[in-house]
This record gives structure tokens, C-alpha cells and sequence, in this order.
């Protein structure tokens, strides 16, 4: 089996996220950039799937900050080849149709069973990626997917529904699958072994120019959401004070 | 005494030639079997990985603290051994036994060998020579040989009988063998058991029949009075007579008795190197060339390999220390893990891997083994080193706190082979997923919290002074804070309280910001190594931004990575601890502190205390702020560790039955002191929950030293009970 596992980078969201001059983007400047949490999830996956059955895991992504860390990490946790797609600028914001686009036209020259990627990122809340894709490569596609049982021709997929159900459908291959967790928790990569893919380990290059560049989404307005006033109130004091006002709220509510 | 009587005595007592025959004979079998155990088992040692460093022939005594991970001169160690310090240290009583049996069974080593010279070599030899037999073994000095090595077999005897008495009556856990980790389909260790009966009770009949024989002897001879000199042969022999046995029964029991007594020692000389009687060979070797540093500055791992995963990664020194064990039971007793409830007992993961490592090499031991229904773990063969042999919760529940290396009497060092074989998992990626992510976060923002590295001097905040950036001023002190002390809440404002001390002090001191890095002494333990070497270049290269003359740090454990590690990755500034720098500030009189008058307990941290030597400083400290300190039964190199160390604080610890904190406030509990004083912020997290889950927290109050000395140097109270 062959599987590609799309990631891309992301401002850490541990760091103060401002947003720049322009108001159109985050300011990237201070900004570090770490993977996609989602698709760390779908190569784990992969690599799981590479583990029971046998195949062979690609990764690639987009130009972007940091990602040649994120590629090599994958390479010592047991991808077999990583695929740096440039042509974009790396500083910039890549909406989801654009990158759709610059992945597709890498995957169109690829022979591949499943492209696996995060369910949703931060700046993908609403999970279009995978559809996109799944449309651009015209191959089924499935999202939010909490685990993949493949075979030769077929996959199985179990996705996520709502109260609390789970759904078992089987897709022909070759797919696409927006992945919302793993079977197991991404495993660690190692430091030395990632040094090690750093020596040894080679990114391969691949440039990407799309044809049209002017239908893509433009980014009017990028803010934090302005304080409405009206939100919770904070209870000051000790925690005999708090716990007595706590006690006061409760029975003018009538609840006890 | 008679003229004309020869002091002396029959060899053999007197048996026929055949005899002499069958003796040498069986001598000669014993003595094949003997060396082919020798020989076998130096083999294997050999056969160890011989790490490149040639650091090891490097030996000096350690006069002062800095020196405390020196390896000490083969002259001190030989002290060390003839005076069974390590055996004494910690069990008077066991040791004053042990002690008398080994010089008691050297004495009768060298009054046997001493005769065989005479008998067997001199005799031989000049006869073979000169036709006639020369002997010394007579006259005064057959006087001063029976006067001299008797007392080598009394002493052999009461240090033997106590022992023996010890081994059948006593309850204590250090000879419990029930293992800390059970294996799913059951163990027994009654062949350990049988091993252990065998072992003294054998010696112990071997002196009996030994001094019977000569009783008899002497008894049989009719009492020469110069045999008055052979005194506890002569009084055993009146003894027997007093029991009946007269002159002629004497020489007829002698005559059967001897070869009970020979057939036994020869036995056992043979029997030595196939049994835990191994250890009278390999113990004083271990303690000749044990390396106290090994501990304090973790060994890299094998040259081409990411830790230990198979046998020809263990060194020959691991290798002498699994035979050296002798099942003592005191790691095994002062083990936190254990303690706690844990599947670990570094008894059992020394003694689970001398038995792999014999296995595997076709080394037979007789008993001194442990027997499963079903073969695993160390007994099955085609287990994985890590994983299977040692499975991987007992390898994540050490805490490195150093204790059971500390106690050993035979010098093993068992923590740094737990983190070379703790590092196989790590890159086998099989570990806690909260150690993972705490891995993770240090990897990508450089401390275990997931903050980012820019919030590291956040705790300054609020702080009524600038805090010195010593990237940009120079200063005296670089304070290395770590990462509990700049990101934990409850530890921030102990923080800004050593950062007022110091600035009300006029102490010059700076710290890096956000150039601080996870100094990674818990990340190296747990089997981090590449992520540690990573940290090492990050903070290097912070601290050649800086300019400073010394550091001083607020955790133990940074303090020790930056003392004994970091000096071979280019580091050469000293390194102290935050409570030296308050003991400089009292006793150079910066300050003057009030007297509190408090009744206090204190805390060693493992790394400040049992790994660097640092007890009398912050004693000091608390006495100088006229503190009462009440010592807990377990302080100083015997201090209980708090569970945290060892990348511990990072994993799941609630399937403990008893927190080894909980444990260690318990212990407090009934000193009738106010204050828990803690130096190490890891400590100062432990006992807060600890005090509270014991349900305490009201009438023990945990504080760091830095606290009772801002009180006492300030006006306003800082601490209020």
C-alpha cells in the first residue's frame, strides 16, 4: 500500500499570537511554527497501517516555517520518503483551497492508495483540506476518522458521529481521509534520531506553479474577537470569601 | 614444658598413606573445579564493552564536595574493604559480624595455606632434594601460629553464629524476597532461600567440625601441655572430656570426623564460584574498582547505539556487579519505588539480570536462583533485554534518587544502568504519554510546561527592581532558575522572594530569559540522550551570550547536570546551589538575620545532598536563623526521596499504593515541628500535595529555605503559620 500524508506548519498556539500591520494575517515575525496536531494524528496513522500491513509512507508539505524539522522528524519515526513542496512564499498565510491546489498538483504525478491528512488546523477549522483534495484528485474521500483498517483494494473507516456513535464505511481506493485521531498516540521521535535523519535522511524538492493565482480566497480582516463587557464575573477574596459568595449566587438562583 | 618434647603436630593426624592419596586427589578435583568457575566467569567479564574513555585509570580521593564524583585510590578502597566500611555503614550489628567472619575465615585461609607451604611444598621439595624433610611447622612458631589463628576461628565462629541467628529469626524486609514486580504465572525463590542456608549454615559447620577436630586432636594426644597454647582447641578438648569422651574415643571420632570436616571444605571451595559464595571474590573486586562518578555523570551510551539492548552492551564492571550482589536487601529496603508500592526493587533488577546474563552465557548456578513455572522474564529464552528481562514499568518507576546505590555494601551502581536501559525504550518511543509530551515541550520551547520559552521570566513580574539580563551587564552570578522555579505558580513567588533576598543583599546576579533551556539532568535520566546533548548546546550557547563569574541554581538536579556533566560539554564556571549562596550571604554577614525560634524538620534533596554532599550547608543556614531542627530518622545520605526525580514528576503516579512523599510527610508527622523546610522546588510541589492528601496541612507547613530566611532578614512576616 501506498500512503502520502499531507502536514503542514502552524504558529504554536502556546506562543501570544498578534496580528499583523495589515490586519490580514498573524505576525509571523516572533512566531515558532510547529505541525499540525491532526496531522501528526494521520502520519501516526500511516505509520501504524505501515506496521500491520506493510506500505510505503510518504510525507509531504508545503514550504513553510520549521517544516523541514517536522519532515525529518517524520523520517526517523519511520516515513520512507519526504517531499518538500516549494513555489509558495513561507511567510505568507496558504488558505486551504491554494494548498489543496499545491498538493493536488504534486499528487496528480503520484501513484498513491491514500492520502491521509489532519481532520482540521487551526486555520482550517471548518476541515475543508481533505474535501478539497478529495474533489481536486475526484478520488472518495471521508473525514473526521478515528481509525483505518486497509487492505489491498478497500479501506475501512471508522468515523466519528454524533451522540457519541461511531460508523464503519468502506471506501474504494485510492482515497482521501481527513483524520481526526489515530489508534494510538503519535509516537515520540527521538532527538537522536531525528539528528540522525538530519545526516542521513534527504528531502526531496518539488516545485509547484499554479496556473491561476487569482482565484483564491483574500483575507480582508484577521482579529480577536472584541469583548463584549458582558462576561463572566471573577470572585475575588480568599477561598472562605469566594466560597460564601459562591454559597449566596446558589441560593439567589433558587437552586438550593 | 618438657625438654626434648617437639612442639608440633601429625599433618592428617596421623592417616595412612592412602588417605594422603585420596586427599590430594579430591584437592586437586576441587581445586579444577574452583578455577574453571574462575576462570569461566573472568571470561565473561572480559567479554564486556570496554567504553573508549581511558578516564577510568584516572584516580584520586576526594578531599572537598567537588570532588565528590572522584574515583577513590586503590589504596583508600583496600581500607574500605579490610574495614567493611560499606558493609558497617549503615547496619552496625550486621556489619561488626560480617566483619568478624571475614577476617576470622582470612585468618584461617592463611593458617591453612601457611601449612600447606610447610607440609606440601617445603616437605616435598626438600625431600625431594635433600632426602630429608624440613619442616618450621614446630616450636615457637607452632605455639604462635595455634595462639593466633584459633582466635581467627573464634572470631570466625561469633561473627558466623550471629549471622546464622540473623538469617532464621529476623523479620526484616531487606530479607524478604518477595519480588516487587510479579510475573503473571508466579516465581519461587526457594532455591534462593535453600542457597542462602547452604551458604552460612555450611560455613558455619565447617568452623564447628573444625574446632571439634582440633579438640579432639589434642584430646586424643592426651593434653600436652604446650597444646595449652592451641587455647580454644585445648578448651574444647577439656570440654569434651567433661562430655565423656576420653582419650581413645577422641581419636576414634577424629579419626571419621576430619574428613566430615576436610570433605566439607573442600566442598565448598569448589562450590564458591557456582554460588552467591561468588561474592568473597567479586564484592572487594567491585569495591576496588567501583566509580562513584558513574552515578552523578551518566556514561554516554555504547559507541553506535542509542542504550542497552543487548548482553555485550553491559561493561565489565556491570558485569562484576551482578555477581558481587549478595541479596543484602538494603537497596531493596530504601528503595522509594519499592516503598511506594512500585515493581521496582533494585534487588530484584540486579539479581533478574546477573540471572540472564549466566544464563545466557551457560555460567551454572547451583541455587541462588529464582524458578517460574512458566519460563519469562529473565528465565526465558528468547526475551528482550528491555521489555522482557527487565519489562518497562519497573525501568520507569526509578526515581534516580541514588539511595540504593548509596547503601550498597558491594558498590553497584544500578541507576546508571537503569537509564542506559531506559534510553532502548525512549527510542523504541515506548513511554508515558505525558512524559512524551512533556519531552516534546521541552524539545520544541525548551521546558516541560509547554510555555512558551518568551514566558520564562514572567515571574518577575511585579518584582518592585529590574532583574539584571545577563546577556547585556555583567554580574557575578548567573542564577540558572529551571524549569519549576520560572513556571510553576505556587513556586514563582519563592522566586521573587530569593530574587528580593539577593537584591536586598547588594548580591550582583543576573539570568538568561528566554535564553533558558531545560538544563536536562531528568531529561539525560530518562533516557533522553540526544534531547539532552541538544539541551546542553542550547544553554552552552546561551551561556556564551552571557557574561558572569559563577552560577548558582534554585533546583538540585539542574545543580548537578551543571556541576558534573556539563564540564565535559566545555562549561567551566563554579556551580552552586541557592542555599550555599544564603549560607555566604549569613556568614560573610551581609545579612543579619533575626532569630525565629522555630521548630523545623529539613529535607536533603537527592541531588544536593546523597549525589553532591551538601547536608551541612543549609543546616547551617537553619540554625543560623535560630531554627530548632529536628532531624527525621531518614536525613543526610539516608534521606527519602520525594518521588520526583528521574523524569518521575513527568509520569503517572497513581498506581502507587502510598506516594513516596505521603510517606516521607508521614515520617515528619510525629517530630512535633511546624515547619517541612525543602531547598529544591520539585520538593516544595511533592510535600504541598503530600501534606494535604495526609489531610496535615494546617499543622505541617512545607517552606522553602528561602522563605524562613526572607522572614528572618526582613521587618515584614513573610510566612505566617
Amino acid at each position: 500500500m501506498r500512503i502520502v500524508v499531507a502536514m503542514r506548519q502552524l504558529a504554536d498556539l502556546v506562543e501570544e499570537l498578534e496580528v499583523n500591520d495589515e490586519g490580514t494575517d498573524i505576525d509571523r515575525e516572533f512566531v515558532k511554527f510547529v505541525s499540525n496536531e491532526w496531522d501528526e494524528a494521520a502520519l501516526e496513522e500511516a505509520l501504524t497501517l505501515k506496521d500491520e500491513l506493510g506500505a510505503t509512507v510518504t510525507v509531504v508539505a508545503l514550504d513553510e516555517p520549521d517544516v523541514d524539522q517536522t519532515l525529518y522528524a517524520a523520517l526517523a519515526k519511520g516515513a520512507d520518503r519526504v517531499v518538500k513542496l516549494t513555489g509558495n512564499d513561507p511567510d505568507t498565510w496558504v488558505r486551504s483551497r491554494e494548498r489543496a491546489q499545491r498538493l493536488a498538483s504534486f499528487l496528480a504525478g503520484e501513484s498513491f492508495d491514500l492520502l491521509l491528512t489532519g481532520v482540521q488546523a487551526a486555520d482550517d477549522l471548518d476541515g475543508q483540506l481533505a474535501g478539497i483534495l478529495g474533489s481536486l484528485l475526484e478520488v472518495p474521500h471521508a473525514a473526521v476518522v478515528v481509525g483505518v483498517e486497509g487492505s489491498d483494494s478497500k479501506v475501512r473507516v471508522i468515523q466519528e458521529m454524533g451522540g457519541g456513535l461511531l460508523g464503519v464505511s468502506e471506501l474504494d481506493l485510492p482515497a482521501v481521509l481527513g483524520i481526526q485521531a489515530a489508534k494510538q498516540t503519535p509516537r515520540y521521535a527521538p532527538i537522536s534520531r531525528i539528528r540522525q535523519a538530519m545526516q542521513t535522511g534527504e528531502i526531496s524538492e518539488h516545485e509547484v506553479e499554479l496556473s491561476d493565482a487569482s482565484a483564491q480566497v483574500k483575507v480582508r480582516r484577521l482579529y480577536p474577537p472584541e469583548s463584549t463587557g458582558a462576561g463572566a464575573t471573577m470572585l475575588k477574596g480568599s477561598p472562605k470569601e469566594v466560597a460564601a459568595e459562591i454559597i449566596e449566587i446558589i441560593k439567589s438562583k433558587g437552586l438550593v | 614444658m618438657l625438654v626434648g618434647v617437639l612442639e608440633t603436630r601429625k599433618i592428617f593426624g596421623g592417616e595412612t598413606e592412602t588417605a594422603k592419596m585420596v586427599f590430594y586427589l579430591l584437592a586437586v578435583v576441587v581445586l579444577a573445579i574452583f578455577f574453571t568457575g574462575l576462570v569461566k566467569r573472568v571470561i565473561e567479564y572480559n567479554h564486556g564493552r570496554r567504553p573508549a574513555s581511558f578516564s577510568w585509570l584516572r584516580r584520586r580521593d576526594a578531599r572537598d564536595i567537588p570532588e565528590v564524583s572522584e574515583r577513590p585510590k586503590f589504596a583508600s578502597s583496600l581500607v574500605t574493604i579490610a574495614a567493611n566500611k560499606t558493609v558497617t555503614k549503615s547496619r552496625k550489628k550486621v556489619g561488626i559480624s560480617h566483619l568478624l567472619l571475614f577476617w576470622g575465615f582470612i585468618g584461617l585461609f592463611l593458617a591453612t595455606s601457611i601449612l600447606s607451604l610447610d607440609y606440601d611444598i617445603l616437605g616435598n621439595a626438600s625431600r625431594f632434594i635433600t632426602g630429608h624433610t624440613y619442616s618450621f611447622f614446630q616450636g615457637p612458631f607452632y605455639l604462635g601460629y595455634n595462639a593466633v589463628f584459633d582466635l581467627a576461628g573464634l572470631a570466625a565462629l561469633v561473627g558466623t553464629v550471629l549471622l546464622v541467628y540473623r538469617r532464621w529469626f529476623s523479620r526484616e524486609i531487606q530479607l524478604d524476597y518477595t519480588r516487587a514486580q510479579r510475573p503473571e504465572g508466579g516465581y519461587s525463590r526457594a532455591k534462593i532461600v535453600i542457597g542462602d542456608q547452604v551458604f552460612v549454615v555450611g560455613l558455619l559447620l565447617i568452623l564447628i567440625t573444625g574446632i571439634l577436630i582440633q579438640g579432639l586432636r589434642i584430646d586424643g594426644e592426651g593434653f600436652p601441655s604446650f597444646e595449652r597454647w592451641t587455647w580454644l582447641g585445648y578448651l574444647v578438648g577439656k570440654g569434651l572430656v567433661t562430655l565423656g569422651v576420653g582419650s581413645a574415643g577422641a581419636r576414634a571420632i577424629h579419626a571419621w570426623l576430619w574428613w566430615v570436616h576436610v570433605g566439607m571444605a573442600l566442598a565448598f571451595v569448589a562450590y564458591i564460584p557456582w554460588s552467591k559464595a561468588w561474592h568473597m571474590l567479586a564484592s572487594p573486586t567491585n569495591l576496588a574498582v567501583r566509580d562513584l562518578a558513574t552515578t552523578r555523570r551518566i556514561p554516554a551510551p555504547p559507541e553506535g547505539k542509542t542504550g542497552y539492548d543487548s548482553i555485550d552492551d553491559f561493561t565489565p564492571r556491570e558485569l562484576l556487579g551482578f555477581d558481587s550482589c549478595t541479596k543484602c536487601g538494603r537497596c531493596h529496603a530504601v528503595c522509594p519505588a519499592r516503598t511506594a508500592g512500585a515493581p521496582l526493587s533494585p534487588r530484584d533488577f540486579i539479581l533478574d539480570l546477573r540471572q540472564w546474563v549466566d544464563r545466557s552465557r551457560h555460567i551454572p548456578l547451583l541455587l541462588d536462583t529464582e524458578t517460574r513455572p512458566v519460563a519469562s522474564g529473565p528465565l526465558a529464552g528468547d526475551g528482550q533485554l528491555v521489555g522482557d528481562v527487565i519489562v518497562d514499568k519497573t525501568l520507569w518507576s526509578c526515581t534516580t534518587c541514588m539511595a540504593c546505590v548509596e547503601i550498597c555494601p558491594v558498590g553497584i551502581e544500578h541507576v546508571p544502568t537503569i537509564v542506559q536501559l531506559r534510553r532502548s525504550l525512549v527510542d523504541r518511543g515506548e513511554m508515558d504519554p505525558t512524559l512524551q509530551s512533556a519531552l516534546q515541550n521541552i524539545a520544541t520551547q525548551g521546558n516541560s510546561f509547554g510555555k512558551s520559552a518568551r514566558m520564562r521570566a514572567r515571574w518577575t513580574k511585579g518584582l518592585d527592581f529590574p532583574i539584571v539580563d545577563a546577556r547585556k551587564e555583567h554580574v557575578e552570578y548567573l542564577w540558572f532558575l529551571g524549569d519549576f522555579a520560572s513556571f510553576d505558580e505556587r513556586l514563582m513567588s519563592i522566586s521573587q522572594t530569593l530574587a528580593k533576598v539577593l537584591n536586598a543583599s547588594g548580591v550582583s546576579f543576573g539570568i538568561l530569559f528566554d535564553d533558558e533551556r531545560n538544563a536536562g539532568n531528568d531529561v539525560r535520566r530518562v533516557g533522553e540522550e540526544g534531547l539532552f546533548e541538544m539541551l546542553v548546546e542550547q544553554n552552552m550557547e546561551a551561556f556564551s551570550k552571557a557574561s558572569f563569574d559563577k552560577i548558582f541554581t534554585t533546583d538540585p538536579h539542574t545543580f548537578n547536570t551543571l556541576r558534573n556533566e556539563y564540564p565535559s560539554f566545555g562549561l567551566d564556571k563554579p556551580v552552586l546551589h541557592y542555599s550555599e549562596l544564603l549560607a555566604i550571604l549569613m556568614f560573610t554577614e551581609e545579612v543579619a538575620p533575626r532569630s525565629l525560634g522555630r521548630r523545623v524538620t529539613y529535607h536533603d534533596p537527592c541531588y544536593l545532598g546523597r549525589y553532591n554532599r551538601i547536608f551541612d550547608t543549609p543546616r547551617a543556614v537553619i540554625a543560623g536563623l535560630g531554627c530548632d531542627l529536628v532531624e527525621m530518622p531518614r536525613h543526610g545520605a539516608n534521606s527519602f526521596c520525594c518521588g520526583a526525580g528521574g523524569g518521575r514528576i513527568w509520569m503517572d503516579d497513581s498506581y502507587l499504593e502510598e506516594r513516596p512523599s505521603v510517606n516521607r510527610i508521614k515520617e515528619a508527622q510525629g517530630l512535633g515541628v511546624d515547619y517541612f523546610v525543602v531547598a529544591c522546588p520539585k520538593d516544595y510541589a511533592m510535600f504541598s500535595d503530600a501534606v494535604k492528601t495526609v489531610g496535615i496541612e494546617d499543622s505541617l507547613k512545607v517552606i522553602d529555605i528561602v522563605e524562613l530566611f526572607a522572614e528572618a532578614t526582613e521587618a515584614t512576616e513573610l510566612v505566617d503559620v
